[in-house]
């Protein structure tokens, strides 16, 4: 004990000096003058709170991780049933699941419909950099200028050539796959951190690049009044453009709101099944594989005859499309796209996304993205700490439990030994 | 001399200033990825922090009546440092440290996270809005050809190129005279031979942390005072071209941090003389992107031998 | 048609059943108040929701409308237009059919067209972009002049009292900014003085050196400037630092005291074209006082407007005894209302009819005077 009481007071200490200013004393502005005003009472005692409670855990920290060694760790893939019971199992629960998607909205309020379609861009997204990233290992900081790229496809050629949603909805998709080409080329050479650089560089360069080309892309204003999608030629508006009709009027009922948000809904929900389904039978295939044999180890993989330029442009285009046809169901549903929608944050968000459901693994990525869309939802009051709670739990995963959610299981077969 | 000769010296000793800046936040940057191979996205809130503390500090002594304007530089940069540093220090210790060893995706998310976290705390701690001081410290000398074009170089330039010259030199010659530069030289290349001649790595990672977060509140300091205004987000912008500076001049090399930051403070300004102005970020991005793609180590690094 | 006289009668009794219970009910009527919250110019924002939450209380005080009371709920874009999106799908989704807001004109344009779509009625107070009521949408008003009668009164002023030699344009890129810019820059161009510099600078940024070593080079004389007062006031103070001292004019987004803070006594000077201090006039004494009372600063150039704005929308649903936005667009459109902001009608894109801009003279300890004409 009397050991860890230099430590702990050193560790107090440190909290203090952390505090005692920069929290501990407030910068107001008056007009045109700036004073210091110590902070309330509650603030101190926040600071006090949090001195003495690093200080103790520090005194006690021998005895708190021997009892911390002693709990039970939560096995997650426990809690599955086993083996042969999921195998039996697994295609009715695809279906259930599959049939609850699509039933589902139909029951609820708007609010969480449009929620679920937001959770669901985010899954796409975090699919599409699964591939980089955690299946074939390329650390992408830049993924959000290809969902740029597929929105502001989508904006400028619905505004300047009236091309409906979903003509331009493979056409986003070529396109960022196009950037995503282009991208790759460039870093074929580059290793690691470096290449997280580059990416973070050419993201910010698109995202500059789009605020100051005012002319074409609206700059710092955006680009408004994007069409939503029809369904054959059935706006969902409540009054048609001219030369099509609206769905409440070919059906003969009255105009709902909830009508284009269930659509939208839909439309998303099929996306989402696309995705997961091509990923799924890509990382089945040869190229699947010679991904993961890239992340493992580069040399080993070009020493071995696979061809590190293929795999790495497959990568990167790939999940570049993913994120056009993500980008282009984003402006479809907000109606207006800026700049401020595709910053560094953005990527970030999504790399977190699948970092913490496990790199390489799909229902971790899909699990991940639900928890970060609408656990801030469900904290609307938190509003104001919802960033600082998102850097915090960044934070405390990593440290926890770096591996992720749901770590990767490679799919394999086994072989049934009688 | 002509006038374009006058304008562009102008713009020179704007992006000399500026540079100077960068350099300071770049070196924290460089340091710590030559030593353990990370890049630590939270340097730029640190430096926003130092800003922070600095103001605080001045206009807590402006409030309580102290005149002598030094002894409130001084005592702010002092107050500036010491609170920086220790941010640098925790966030090694509690954020970094636990993780050294693992794959190197892991640190960067984490630093990512605490580079949000921290610019939310300060948002809550002090407000969103920007915060603006009366300049301090006015006025300049002003040179060349009234008729065609005058040259201004302020005082408060003057100081910001003074003070960076002295931590520079203070930094050049720790590394190189003292027994702790020596090891951290040592541990920069190769920290498990260091540790296995018995010095303490640990420690020396966490100088190291402390000594690039000193430097960035010194630069906070200064940019604090010259530009006047500062709000939570500075942190992030900063820290983007500081490290830019720091690719640029070779990642691992310090001298080659102080030379990146210049240039690439210069070549923002000479862009912004000659072109509209809004096109200075992507410039910075730009030669970036260039260097890595043409020079990855940089212009003053070692070039990387991977090992099998 | 004639209805049997035992069925009218009934008819009328459960009518009136049940109004009476939807008024015994003493519901709230929700009203949005959607602005800057946090952020560089959360300040806009405040003024905004001080005016219409005096407004509301008051009204409340005084037995409410309809026998409803009334109940503001803030909402937060940061002037960011994907912030105010988001915002504008929560109100909608939140069940609330009548707005003030947004602040920012490029917040204001693309929640509107959620706006209209959805059928809520929204009262800017703040946001003067022409563009916001020029698609022809029935539910989207406003209780401020807009940019073209701004920007008109800068250039003309800048034509006819100014007259400079070498006039520079710079604009912050934003919808707004750029807005005004490009507008006094035309104005002036048509008069016959030309724009040497037309430049946009990027907001957030801290550093206009070069700028302004451009700007003495090319030996302005006078500088207009479209945009917010944080770089404003970085440019007037780095300004005074280099020796550049040409006369500045803005708009009304740097009309704020945070702007002597920033600049300091580079501010003293500065041109600004504002709404009409309504602060200052007698028939508001009271109402300044009722500010005062509440430790809140009456001049802000939005708080009059947004009082004004929750005035003309509470008289519209007593006139009407309804809270449709249909319904009350209509009545806004078709009358006068006496508020604070002096005698207002609306014409049929949702504009006021009487314009309300002036110039004023700014000083550094941030109040200001008007310029004589």
């Amino acid at each position: 004990m009397q050991r860890a009481l230099f430590p702990a007071l050193f560790a107090a200490g440190v909290t203090f000096l952390l505090t005692c200013l920069v929290i501990g004393v407030r910068l107001q502005q008056d007009g045109p003058t700036l004073t210091v005003v110590g902070a309330d009472a509650e603030t101190w005692g926040w600071i006090g709170f949090a001195v003495v409670a690093v200080f103790l855990f520090q005194l006690f920290q021998q005895p708190l991780s021997a009892f911390k060694q002693r709990l039970p760790t939560p096995d997650l893939a426990a809690l599955l049933p086993n083996e042969p019971l999921r195998r039996r199992l697994r295609p009715w629960l695809i279906a259930l699941v599959v049939v609850g998607l699509f039933v589902w909205p139909f029951l609820v309020s708007r609010g969480a419909v449009d929620l679920a379609t937001l959770t669901l861009i985010y899954v796409m997204l975090g699919l599409g950099l699964n591939i980089v990233v955690g299946f074939a290992g390329l650390l992408d900081l830049g993924y959000v200028a290809f969902y740029a790229v597929g929105a502001y496809t989508y904006a400028l050629l619905s505004e300047y050539f009236g091309l409906s949603f979903w003509v331009c909805l493979p056409l986003a998709g070529l396109l960022a796959a196009t950037f995503g080409c282009l991208l790759g080329f460039p870093v074929l050479r580059l290793r690691g951190d470096y290449l997280a650089i580059v990416t973070l560089g050419f993201g910010e360069i698109i995202r500059i690049l789009l605020n100051n080309w005012t002319q074409v892309t609206g700059g710092p204003n955006g680009i408004g009044g994007i069409d939503k999608p029809t369904l054959f030629g059935l706006e969902f508006n409540r009054r048609a453009g001219e030369g099509s009709q609206t769905f409440h009027e070919f059906f003969g009922i009255s105009y709902d709101s909830s009508h284009k948000v269930i659509f939208l809904y839909l439309v998303a929900v099929l996306l989402v099944l696309f995705t997961v389904y091509v990923i799924n039978r890509i990382q089945r295939m040869p190229i699947g594989r010679a991904w993961e044999a890239l992340r493992e180890d580069e040399i080993a993989c070009r020493s071995l005859g696979l061809n590190p330029t293929v795999i790495k442009l497959s990568a990167f285009t790939l999940g570049a499309s993913f994120a056009g046809f993500a980008g282009c169901f984003f402006a479809a549903r907000q109606g207006f796209i800026s700049p401020e929608s595709f910053t560094f944050i953005e990527s970030a968000i999504i790399l977190a996304i699948v970092v913490l459901g496990g790199m390489g693994s799909q229902l971790g990525v899909i699990l991940a993205a639900i928890a970060m869309t609408i656990l801030p939802e469900l904290a609307r009051e938190f509003q104001e700490y919802r960033m600082l709670m998102f850097g915090g739990v960044m934070v405390l995963m990593m440290l926890w439990r770096p591996q992720g959610l749901l770590p990767m299981k490679r799919p394999h077969l086994e072989l049934k030994t009688s | 001399m002509s006038e374009t000769t006058l304008y562009v010296l102008q713009q020179l000793i704007n992006g000399l200033t500026i540079g100077s800046t960068y350099a300071l936040i770049a070196i924290g940057y460089t340091m710590v990825y030559g030593i353990i191979g990370m890049i630590n996205f939270a340097h730029g809130e640190v430096y926003m922090i130092g800003t922070y503390t600095a103001f605080i500090t001045i206009i807590g002594l402006l409030t309580m009546g102290v005149g002598s304007l030094p002894i409130i530089l001084l005592l702010a940069l002092v107050t500036a440092v010491i609170i920086s540093s220790t941010y640098g220090y925790a966030i090694e210790r509690v954020a970094y440290r636990p993780l050294r060893g693992g794959p190197r995706l892991i640190p960067l998310i984490t630093a990512i996270g605490m580079s949000i976290f921290l610019q939310n705390y300060i948002r809550l701690a002090q407000g969103s809005r920007d915060l603006a001081m009366p300049a301090l410290i006015s006025g300049g000398i002003q040179f060349g050809d009234p008729e065609v074009f005058e040259v201004s170089l302020s005082w408060m330039q003057l100081i910001i190129w003074g003070v960076t010259l002295v931590s520079m030199t203070a930094l050049a010659l720790f590394i190189s005279r003292s027994r702790l530069g020596r090891a951290c030289r040592a541990c920069a290349q190769d920290l498990k031979m260091t540790n296995l001649l018995g010095i303490d790595t640990n420690r020396i990672i966490a100088l190291t942390f402390v000594i690039g977060a000193a430097l960035a509140a010194v630069a906070g300091v200064l940019l604090g005072l010259y530009y006047g205004t500062i709000n939570p987000y500075i942190g992030f912008m900063a820290g983007l071209k500081a490290f830019t500076a720091a690719v640029l001049g070779g990642i691992g090399s310090i001298p080659g941090a102080m030379l990146g930051g210049l240039i690439l403070g210069v070549t923002e300004a000479m862009t912004a003389a000659f072109f509209p102005s809004e096109y200075k970020d992507v410039v910075a991005f730009s030669l970036l992107v260039l260097i890595l793609l043409f020079r990855p180590t940089g212009l003053l690094g070692k070039p990387d031998v991977e090992k099998v | 048609m004639k209805l049997k006289h035992g069925t009218f009668s009934k008819t009328l009794i459960a009518a009136a059943a049940l109004m009476a219970t939807l008024g015994v009910q003493a519901d709230t009527l929700k009203i949005g108040i959607a602005g800057p919250v946090t952020g560089p110019v959360a300040q806009y924002g405040d003024m905004q929701k001080i005016g219409a939450l005096m407004a509301i209380d008051r009204i409340n005080a005084a037995g409410g409308v309809n026998g409803m009371t009334l109940e503001g709920v803030i909402y937060d874009d940061a002037c960011d237009p994907k912030q105010a999106v988001a915002v504008a799908n929560r109100i909608v989704n939140d069940d609330i059919r009548h707005v003030i807001g947004h602040l920012c004109s490029s917040s204001t344009e693309p929640a509107s067209d959620i706006y209209e779509e959805e059928g809520v009625m929204m009262i800017t107070a703040a946001s003067t972009s022409p563009s916001i009521t020029e698609k022809g949408y029935e539910l989207i008003f406003r209780t401020i002049g807009l940019d073209s009668l701004q920007g008109t009164l800068a250039a003309n002023h800048i034509q006819e009292r100014i007259q400079p030699q070498r006039l520079a344009v710079i604009h912050d890129k934003q919808q707004y900014g750029e807005g005004l810019a490009t507008r006094v820059r035309d104005i002036l161009a048509a008069a016959g003085t030309e724009t040497v510099m037309f430049e946009g600078v990027t907001p957030g940024d801290k550093d206009f050196s070069a700028l302004i070593a451009k700007l003495k080079r090319n030996n302005v004389d006078f500088v207009y400037y479209g945009g917010y007062h944080p770089e404003l006031g970085l440019i007037l103070r780095q300004s005074r630092e280099k020796g550049f001292d040409a006369p500045f004019m803005g708009p009304e987004g740097v009309v704020n005291s945070d702007l002597a803070a920033i600049a300091g006594e580079a501010m003293e000077g500065v041109l600004a074209t504002a709404p009409k201090s309504f602060d200052q006039s007698p028939e508001n004494a009271a109402l300044v006082e009722a500010f005062r009372a509440r430790n809140e600063d009456p001049s802000g150039p939005f708080v009059f407007p947004a009082y004004s704005a929750i005035q003309v929308l509470t008289e519209a649903m007593r006139a009407t005894r309804e809270t449709d936005p249909y319904a009350l667009a209509d009545y806004l459109r078709a009358n006068c209302f006496d508020t604070t902001i002096g005698e207002i009608g609306f014409d049929q894109k949702g504009d006021l009819t009487e314009p309300t801009f002036e110039i004023y003279t700014l000083h550094a300890d941030g109040s200001k005077t008007p310029v004589s004409k």
